[in-house]
C-alpha cells in the first residue's frame, strides 16, 4: 500500500488508473496510471496545470467521462461506503469522532467494474460532486429547490414517505412520485382526490427537506430561495446551492473539481471557509481539486501534485510545502508569489505541458525540467517514499537503474 | 470566433503573395471537409449528372423545333406507358414524350436557378452592404423594407406577384428575383456590421485605407462564405418553388418544366397512368435535395463550430 | 433590457410592417391591369366607364386611392370574388375553417412527431436512428409536396383505393350541422362517430403531406438543440445527482432543448401555410389554398391580395407570439441586439 499504512481507515483507493481520450492524432493518454488513497475524514488537494487529468481523475470517481471519446483503459478506483462505527453502534465515539459512522473495509467496490444501475446509486448518495461553474451546472429552467429535490427523491424515498406521515408500504403512484420514476398516465393518478392529498403532503416534506439542506449554507431565507431559478441568483449563491445539493445526502465523499475558480476573491474566501465547515463537522471525505497552490495548502491535509497524467509527488501539507521534492512542485511553488518572494523574483516554468499522444517511458517532465540527465530521458521514475508519508516520482531522490542522478546542485539546462 | 484570414496589417506585415497562399489552404481544407462528407458527396455526384443532363440535352434528344423548350406532341402516341419505343418513360395524356420533360426539364430549371440565384446575390449584396456601411437613417429604411418583404410567406407573395403579370415562365423567374433578395441583403449587412468591428479593419483605416479598398480586400471576401451557404441552398429552393407555382398553372401550358409535367400527369393517375407525374416529380426532388446537401455540407466543412453535429 | 420593454417594442413595430405589407399589395393591385376590370365590358362608353371610376375613386390620386382602400378593408369591405360569386368577406371564413382544420391537424402531429423525432435522434447521435432522422430531414426540406401528395394519391387512391378524396363523404356531411366548419369538431359536437372517423380519414392523407415536410423542420432544430444540451455541464450535474438517464434526458436536456425549437415554430407555420395551395389542389380539400389557386387563373385580384394581406398579417402575429414565448421562456436571451 502506498501510504495507508500511515495511520486511519481508507474510503477510496485510487490504483493505477488510466483514461484514455481517442483523437484525431492518436491515443491521448491523459491519466496515466494514477495510484492514491483517500483518508477517512480527510481532505485530499490535487494540484496541476490545466490539463494535467486532474479533472478527469477526480470525475472516474463517478464514472462521468464522455464515452466515446473518453475510455476508462485500466486500473480500479476502490470505494468503501460509511457503516455504523463497530465501536460505538453509530452512538458516536472517540473512533469515529461522534458521527456514528465509519468507513469499512467489507463493503469496498470498485467503482470502474460495478454495473451502472448500482453506480447510479452510489452518485449524489454516497459520492457527490461540485463542479467548477455553478452558473453552468444548474439546469437554467428549473428552480433550484426542485433541483435539490432530485437527490432526495432519488435516495431518500423511504425517508421522504415517513416525513410525509404516510405508511412504510405506501405503493403505486405516490411512490413513483416520491422516487422520480413516473409511469405514463401517473399524472392523471396523482390528480384524483384521495391521492392528491397524499401527493400534497409528499412535497411538503420535500420541501422540508430542501429547506434543511439550503439552510445549512448559511443562505438567508432558504425556504424562498427554493423557488428562484438559476439565473436570479449571484454567483456565490448558485455555489452555495451546489453545496446544498451535494451534501443534501450527507456523502461519505465529496469531489470538490475547482469550486471557487468562477467566482470572485472575495465571495471564494467565504464559499471555501464553509467546505471546509460542512467538511469538519460531517467528517467528510474531500478530493479537493484546483490549480491554486496557495488555496489547496490553506485547505488541505494531504496533497497531492499532478503533472502531465501522473502523480509525480504525494504527502503531508506540511511535508511537500516545507520540502518540495519535484522539480515541478518546486517550480510550481515558485511560480506563487508569497510574503518573502521578493520584487521581480517571480519564475515561471519555462514550456507548456506536452502533448500526451503514445507518450515513451520517460520521465514526462524532460524538455521542461532544469535538473535532467540522460537517464531521466530513458526510464520512467516512480513514486518512491521518502519518508513513511511522503512520495516523490523523481530520480533526484531514487537513483536511476543506471545510477545516474540528477542533483539540485548542478542545473544541466 | 472570429474568423480572421489574412490581413495585410498583421504584425508580420504579410505580403500579398502569403494571404493568397493562406486563402488557399483554407480553400483546400473546405474541399477536404466537403469531401469526407458522404452525403455531401453524394449530392455533389447528382448536382454533376444533372448538369451534363442540361448541357448535353440537344445530344440526348433532338430539340423540339421551332422552340426547344415546349413539349413535342406525338398525337399518334397518346398515353402510352413507360417502354414504349421512341417513349421511354411513356407519354401524357396529350402525347407530350415525358423522357423529353425530363431532360430538357433541366435546362428549364438551369436557367430558372441560375437567373434568380444570381440576380438576387447581386442586388442583396450590393443593398445589404450599402445598408450596412452608410448606417443611419439609408440603413433603417432598407431594413424596414426587408421586413416587410420577409412577412410576407414567400411562395404567396411569388405566387401573387407572378398572377398579377399573367402566366409565363418568365414571370415566375421575375417573381422570385423580387421576393428572395432581402435573404442576401439581411446577410450581407449583418456581416459588414460584424466585420466592421473588428480590429483589423479599423488597423486598415487608421494606416489610411480608402473605404473601398477596405470593402473589396477586407469585408467582401469575409462574407462570401454565407453568401456562399445560402446561394447553394437556393439553387435548390428555387426550382422547388418554382415548379410550384408552375404546377398551381403560372407557367405558359405546354413548356418542358418539371411542375408543368406534374400537373399535366395528375389528370390521368386515376386511371392508373402514375409515371407522367411521378418522373418529372422526381426530378425536382433530386435537384432540391441534392443543392440541400450540398449547401448543408458546405456550412458545416466553413464551420469548425458544427464539425460533428 | 427589459422583458417589458421588448414586447413594447415589437408591439410598436407591428403595425409599421402591416401597414409596409398593405402598400406591397396594395401596389400588386394598381400593377397588374385595371383593378375594376370585372365591372367593366366592351359595350360600354368611356362616359360609362369613367363613371364607374369615379364610383370606385381611381380619379383621384394614388394615395387617395390607398386610403379609401385602406378604409374598405378596415370596414370588411374586401371586394367581390369572381370565383365564389359572392363578397370575399362572406365566403372566406367558410375557406378559412376548411384550411385551418388541415394546417392546426398536420401542425400538431408534426409538432409531436418531430420533438420525439428530434430527441430519439439527439440521445443516439451517430447511430442509426439519428442518420434516419438525418435522411428525413433533409428529404423534408427538399420534397415537392405536391408530387409527395400525388405519389401518395397515385398507391392510397388509385391503386389501393382505400384512401378517399375531398374533405366528408356527402351523405355523412349533410347528416350534421357545420357550426364551426372544422368537422371534427362539429362531429364530436353532433355526437356522430361516424362523421368523426369520416373527417379524421379524409384528413390523413393530406396531413401527411402537409405534415412531412414540418416534422423535417421540428426534427431537425430538436435533434441539433438536444445535442448542443446534451454537452452542458448540467447534464453532467444531474448525472452526479444519480438521476436515471431517462430523467437526465427529458427533464433536464429535453427541457432546455424545447427552448431554441420554439423559434423553428413560426417558420414552420408559414410553411404549413404555403403548403396547403398546393396540397389543397391535389385533395380537393375546399379551403382558402383551392380558392386562391383558382382566383390566380382566373384573375379573381380581390380574393388573391385579400389572402396575401391575410396570410401576411397571420405570419407575423404567429411570428410575434412565438418571439414572445422565447424570451419568455429562456431567460438566458440577452434581448434586444
Amino acid at each position: 500500500m502506498l501510504d495507508a499504512k500511515h495511520g486511519g481507515a481508507t474510503v477510496a483507493s485510487v490504483r493505477d488508473l488510466k483514461v484514455h481520450f481517442q483523437s484525431k492524432r492518436g491515443v491521448v493518454h491523459a491519466v496515466d496510471g494514477v495510484s492514491f488513497d483517500i483518508r477517512d475524514g480527510e481532505t485530499l488537494g490535487l494540484v496541476g496545470e490545466t490539463g494535467c487529468g486532474k479533472s478527469v481523475t477526480g470525475r472516474s470517481f463517478l464514472r462521468l467521462l464522455p464515452v466515446p471519446p473518453g475510455i476508462l483503459a485500466g486500473g480500479s478506483v476502490m470505494f468503501n461506503a460509511h457503516a455504523v462505527c463497530t465501536s460505538c453502534e453509530g452512538t458516536g465515539c472517540e473512533t469515529c469522532e461522534g458521527t456514528g459512522r465509519k468507513a469499512s473495509q467489507d463493503r469496498s467496490v470498485n467503482l470502474l467494474g460495478i454495473p451502472s444501475e448500482d453506480m447510479r446509486r452510489i452518485r449524489g448518495d454516497r459520492i457527490a460532486m461540485i463542479f467548477q461553474d455553478p452558473g453552468k451546472a444548474l439546469n437554467p429552467t428549473l428552480p433550484v429547490g426542485a433541483q435539490i429535490a432530485e437527490v432526495f427523491l432519488q435516495h431518500r424515498t423511504d425517508e421522504l414517505i415517513a416525513l410525509a406521515g404516510l405508511p412504510a408500504d405506501t405503493v403505486g403512484a405516490v411512490r413513483r412520485f416520491a422516487s422520480q420514476s413516473p409511469r405514463f398516465g401517473d399524472g392523471w393518478l396523482l390528480s384524483l382526490p384521495g391521492v392528491r392529498a397524499q401527493r400534497r403532503r409528499v412535497e411538503e416534506a420535500l420541501a422540508t427537506m430542501v429547506a434543511g439542506a439550503l439552510a445549512e449554507t448559511q443562505v438567508p431565507n432558504p425556504a424562498k430561495l427554493m423557488a428562484r431559478y438559476p439565473h436570479e441568483l449571484s454567483g456565490g449563491m448558485r455555489q452555495r446551492v451546489m453545496i446544498a445539493q451535494a451534501l443534501a445526502c450527507n456523502p461519505d465523499l465529496l469531489i470538490a473539481d475547482e469550486p471557487t475558480t468562477a467566482l470572485d476573491v472575495t465571495v471564494e474566501a467565504r464559499i471555501l471557509e464553509l467546505i471546509r465547515n460542512l467538511q469538519q463537522r460531517r467528517k467528510t471525505s474531500v478530493l479537493y481539486i484546483s490549480h491554486d497552490l496557495s488555496l489547496v495548502r490553506r485547505i488541505s491535509d494531504r496533497v497531492a501534485v499532478m503533472y502531465a497524467g501522473r502523480i509525480v509527488e504525494i504527502g503531508t501539507t506540511a511535508e511537500v510545502f516545507a520540502n518540495p521534492r519535484h522539480p515541478y512542485t518546486r517550480g510550481l511553488m515558485a511560480a506563487v508569489p508569497g510574503a518573502d518572494t521578493p520584487r521581480g523574483k517571480l519564475a515561471a516554468i519555462r514550456g507548456t505541458v506536452p502533448e500526451l499522444v503514445d507518450p515513451a517511458a520517460a520521465c514526462r517532465f524532460c524538455g521542461r525540467c532544469p535538473y535532467e540527465t540522460g537517464a531521466c530521458r530513458n526510464n520512467d521514475p516512480f513514486l518512491e517514499a521518502i519518508t513513511p508519508s511522503h512520495l516523490v516520482a523523481c530520480f533526484i531522490d531514487h537513483p536511476a537503474p543506471s545510477g545516474e542522478r540528477p542533483s539540485y546542485d548542478r542545473a544541466t539546462a | 470566433m472570429t474568423d480572421v484570414p489574412h490581413s495585410r496589417v498583421d504584425a508580420e506585415g504579410m505580403t500579398a503573395d502569403t494571404a493568397f497562399r493562406v486563402r488557399m489552404r483554407r480553400l483546400f481544407g473546405v474541399l477536404q471537409g466537403l469531401a469526407s462528407n458522404p452525403a455531401t458527396v453524394i449530392g455533389l455526384v447528382i448536382i454533376a449528372l444533372m448538369l451534363a443532363m442540361a448541357i448535353f440535352a440537344p445530344w440526348i434528344l433532338e430539340p423540339n423545333s421551332p422552340d426547344p423548350y415546349q413539349m413535342p406532341r406525338d398525337w399518334g402516341a397518346v398515353r402510352k406507358p413507360p417502354g414504349t419505343p421512341g417513349h421511354l418513360l411513356g407519354t401524357t395524356n396529350e402525347g407530350g414524350d415525358v423522357l423529353y420533360g425530363v431532360i430538357w426539364g433541366s435546362r428549364t430549371s438551369l436557367q430558372l436557378s441560375l437567373m434568380v440565384v444570381g440576380s438576387t446575390m447581386i442586388v442583396g449584396t450590393i443593398i445589404g452592404s450599402v445598408a450596412g456601411l452608410v448606417g443611419g437613417w439609408v440603413d433603417e429604411v432598407l431594413m424596414r423594407i426587408v421586413d416587410v418583404f420577409l412577412s410576407i410567406p414567400e411562395l404567396i407573395f411569388a405566387l401573387a406577384i407572378a398572377a398579377v403579370l399573367g402566366p409565363s415562365f418568365g414571370n415566375i423567374i421575375f417573381a422570385l428575383a423580387v421576393v428572395l433578395w432581402v435573404k442576401y441583403a439581411r446577410i450581407m449587412r449583418a456581416q459588414v456590421l460584424q466585420i466592421k468591428q473588428n480590429d483589423y479593419v479599423d488597423a486598415a483605416r487608421v494606416i489610411g485605407d480608402s473605404r473601398v479598398n477596405i470593402y473589396l480586400r477586407d469585408i467582401l471576401p469575409n462574407a462570401v462564405t454565407p453568401v456562399t451557404v445560402q446561394a447553394t441552398l437556393d439553387m435548390g429552393n428555387v426550382v422547388l418553388i418554382g415548379a410550384t407555382l408552375s404546377f398551381i398553372g403560372l407557367s405558359e401550358a405546354g413548356i418542358a418544366e418539371w411542375g408543368v409535367l406534374v400537373s399535366e400527369g395528375q389528370a390521368g393517375i386515376a386511371s392508373g397512368r402514375w409515371w407522367a407525374s411521378t418522373f418529372p416529380g422526381l426530378m425536382i426532388f433530386l435537384w432540391a435535395l441534392s443543392f440541400n446537401l450540398v449547401g448543408d455540407g458546405l456550412r458545416d466543412a466553413l464551420d469548425p463550430r458544427t464539425e460533428g453535429r | 433590457m427589459q422583458l417589458r420593454d421588448y414586447i413594447l417594442r415589437r408591439l410598436m413595430v407591428l403595425p409599421v410592417l402591416i401597414i409596409g405589407v398593405s402598400i406591397v399589395v396594395f401596389t400588386l393591385t394598381r400593377v397588374g391591369g385595371s383593378p375594376i376590370g370585372i365591372y367593366l365590358s366592351h359595350e360600354m362608353t368611356p362616359d360609362e366607364v369613367a363613371e364607374i371610376e369615379a364610383r370606385f375613386n381611381l380619379d383621384k390620386p394614388v394615395w387617395v386611392q390607398y386610403l379609401y382602400w385602406i378604409r374598405g378593408i378596415a370596414m370588411g369591405d374586401f371586394g367581390w370574388s369572381g370565383v365564389a360569386a359572392a363578397p370575399v368577406a362572406d365566403v372566406f371564413p367558410l375557406k378559412l375553417a376548411a384550411t385551418m382544420e388541415l394546417a392546426l391537424a398536420s401542425g400538431l402531429v408534426a409538432l409531436l412527431l418531430g420533438i420525439a423525432l428530434g430527441t430519439y435522434a439527439g440521445a443516439r447521435r451517430n447511430r442509426l436512428p439519428d442518420h434516419v432522422t438525418r435522411i428525413v430531414a433533409v428529404s423534408g426540406a427538399s420534397l415537392p409536396q405536391f408530387w409527395f401528395g400525388i405519389l401518395l394519391l397515385i398507391i392510397f387512391w388509385a391503386q389501393i383505393g382505400i384512401a378517399p378524396i375531398g374533405r366528408s363523404d356527402a351523405t355523412i356531411f349533410a347528416s350534421i350541422a357545420h357550426p364551426t366548419g372544422l368537422y371534427t369538431v362539429d362531429a364530436i359536437l353532433a355526437g356522430s362517430p361516424a362523421a368523426f372517423w369520416d373527417a379524421i380519414w379524409h384528413l390523413v392523407l393530406p396531413s401527411v403531406t402537409l405534415g412531412y415536410g414540418a416534422t423535417a423542420i421540428i426534427a431537425r432544430m430538436m435533434r441539433s438543440a438536444l445535442v448542443e444540451e446534451l454537452q452542458q455541464d448540467y447534464v453532467d450535474a444531474a448525472r452526479a445527482k444519480g438521476l436515471a438517464e431517462r430523467i437526465v434526458l427529458k427533464r433536464h436536456a429535453r427541457r432546455n432543448a424545447l427552448v431554441p425549437t420554439v423559434t423553428v415554430i413560426g417558420l414552420t407555420f408559414g410553411f404549413l401555410l404555403q403548403g396547403t395551395i398546393t396540397v389543397e389542389i391535389i385533395f380537393r380539400w375546399p379551403g382558402l389554398g383551392r380558392w386562391m389557386a383558382d382566383s390566380v387563373l382566373r384573375g379573381d385580384q380581390a380574393t388573391l391580395m385579400t389572402y396575401v394581406l391575410f396570410t401576411s398579417v397571420l405570419f407575423l402575429v404567429v411570428n410575434l407570439i412565438v418571439d414572445l414565448v422565447y424570451a419568455n421562456l429562456d431567460r438566458r436571451v440577452t434581448l434586444g441586439k
